[in-house]
């Protein structure tokens, strides 16, 4: 600071900017601090897995049976990929016809009463869908992989269809009136223009839904039970790896329950990769 | 500008293109424009001007069926071209967007197609697969709107990647594509710097010669370089915008016969 600025300029600093520059610092901190806060647990959950997981990391492992020696979790891998590609065919096409329904068709009653029941089957636990599929559909399927997908399916459903019309609502109008002023129908405009400008959007939402069906444990465990068998077969009990983290975590035996962390392991980096794949297809674009 | 030259011309010049009847559009309850008759002549310019809010972007939008598009809107009265009104409930406003182009006020090319793509957009999203005729129309459309020697080298980059006023030009681009007669225009040059608005009124004066162009428009001295004919809207007591007259451009911004156009001619009010 210049000595030629008196205290009785106008410009110079009095007490109270001086207390006010303070403050700021001291909010900033507080932020920063919470933000830190939020982080925190996930690199721990990361550190934690991969320190504990990473010991029994081998081959074996991915591709031995768990009657196999040294017993592994090929099983449970097939059944959780197997059970999620299949929720994932059921639900992408059905959430994704749902929200272009809600965003392009459905009346402004119709879309704030699909969007409020969307919202709360977002919140409805995980262990309710298990429920509904165990008393509904375990009677007709028995317990089964495909019991299991359907409740997978009921979790995944609301999210892929929230997603898609929240993408496409950010579409700008626009685009949409172009679409219908050069005589292009209302069903196209809907399909190539908006669903093609939100596509990237709509991807991450089934992303999203994929990633939640991975890591679902409580359906799981209602219907598809787990089972020791290696055969990829979705008509009887079938693994699945939060199956297996979910049975190993509790045992008594040290054995297991590093099975269960490096299991948790692998589920971890197949969800991350999912994840870091689609942000690195979506990042180049854009909706104008 | 020669409204002379054109009616020399057989026929076609002086034939009417469009002709609204009584026309009224409504958002909900709310008359947003009343009672508007109005003779449009084939090839001509007709510029739509007014203060605003007077209901000329809602008039633009009651031509190609866009207004009822908005949810709640609906029209009154006919719009005849070629003696069949397009209100008529036989009609497929699907078909009439087809043979009547628009180009709105903020330059809106299709953001996941390239400059050619965009061009061509109406007649593939139509069903049009021909890939050498595509590629023809996009050669001609672009140089009916005066892009094609600035974009020729890119015609696969994105439409979005161009500067605002060629945007606009390559918007024009993708509705004459479709070949329509009429071409409307809603403010095209409110978001376009000075030199860019030059070029775009330049092009809307040699469209002239091929389509009926209709342009709505917040700066006089834009309607009285580019158009022939001038209709001057404003609004009443229940803020619904009405015709109060039309006519040639220099007469109507020398010696209109209403006081109002006199008075917002002149800068008095608006």
């Amino acid at each position: 600071m210049s000595g030629r600025v008196g205290a009785s300029h106008p410009f110079a600093l009095s007490a109270r900017d001086l207390r006010r520059r303070r403050l700021n610092r001291m909010m900033r901190l507080v932020i920063a601090a919470t933000t830190a806060l939020a982080i925190l647990p996930l690199v721990g959950i990361t550190v934690l897995i991969v320190s504990n997981g990473v010991g029994r990391l081998t081959p074996e492992f991915l591709f031995n049976g768990p009657l196999g020696s040294p017993p592994g979790i090929v099983n449970a891998i097939q059944g959780s990929l197997a059970m999620t590609f299949v929720a994932t065919l059921i639900s992408a096409p059905i959430g994704i016809a749902g929200g272009v329904y809600l965003n392009e068709y459905a009346s402004p009653r119709v879309t704030a009463l699909g969007e409020y029941l969307i919202d709360v089957m977002l919140g409805v636990p995980s262990i309710l869908a298990g429920l509904f599929a165990y008393l509904a559909i375990v009677p007709l399927l028995g317990f089964s992989g495909w019991s299991a997908t359907i409740a997978l399916s009921v979790l995944m459903i609301p999210v892929v269809m929230r997603t898609t019309q929240e993408v496409m609502r950010l579409v700008p109008a626009g685009l949409r009136e172009a679409s219908l002023a050069l005589g292009v129908s209302s069903w196209k405009t809907s399909v190539f223009i908006v669903g093609r400008t939100a596509f990237s959007g709509i991807l991450t939402g089934v992303v999203l839904a994929i990633s939640r069906g991975l890591g679902e444990t409580a359906p799981l465990l209602m219907t598809a039970l787990g089972s020791n068998d290696e055969a990829i077969n979705l008509g009887a009990p079938m693994s699945a790896m939060p199956i297996v983290i979910y049975n190993n975590a509790g045992s008594s035996d040290p054995q297991m329950v590093a099975e269960a962390w490096t299991t948790a392991l692998v589920l971890f980096a197949i969800a991350l990769v999912l994840n870091v794949a689609v942000r690195f297809k979506t990042v180049n674009s854009r909706i104008a | 500008m020669s409204a002379k030259s054109r009616t020399e011309k057989p026929a076609k010049g002086s034939a009417t293109a469009l002709s609204l009847k009584s026309l009224s559009a409504y958002y909900g309850s709310f008359r947003a424009v009343k009672d508007v008759s109005l003779e449009v002549a084939a090839q001509s310019v007709t510029a739509l001007i007014g203060p605003s809010g007077c209901g000329k972007s809602t008039l633009i939008r009651t031509i190609n069926r866009m207004h009822e598009t908005t949810t709640g809107a609906r029209v009154e009265g006919t719009i005849e071209i070629e003696g069949v009104d397009i209100y008529d409930p036989q009609i497929d406003p699907v078909r009439v967007r087809r043979s009547i182009g628009m180009v709105f006020q903020k330059p809106n090319p299709f953001p996941t197609m390239s400059i050619a793509q965009n061009v061509v957009s109406g007649l593939r999203l139509a069903g049009q697969t021909n890939k050498a005729a595509l590629a023809a129309i996009v050669e001609d459309s672009l140089r009916k709107a005066a892009l094609w020697d600035e974009v020729k080298d890119k015609l696969n980059q994105p439409g979005t990647s161009l500067s605002g006023g060629q945007q606009q030009r390559l918007c024009i681009a993708r509705a004459i594509a479709v070949k329509p007669e009429i071409i409307l225009m809603d403010e095209p040059c409110s978001a376009l710097d000075p030199i860019a608005t030059l070029k775009i009124e330049e092009l809307i004066r040699t469209l002239r010669e091929e389509y009926t162009i209709v342009i709505v428009t917040h700066n006089m001295q834009q309607a009285s370089r580019v158009s022939d004919t001038t209709a001057f809207m404003t609004m009443g007591e229940d803020r619904a915008g009405y015709l109060v007259e039309s006519g040639p451009t220099p007469k109507m911004f020398t010696a209109p016969e209403q006081r109002l156009t006199e008075d917002y001619v002149a800068g008095r009010f608006g």
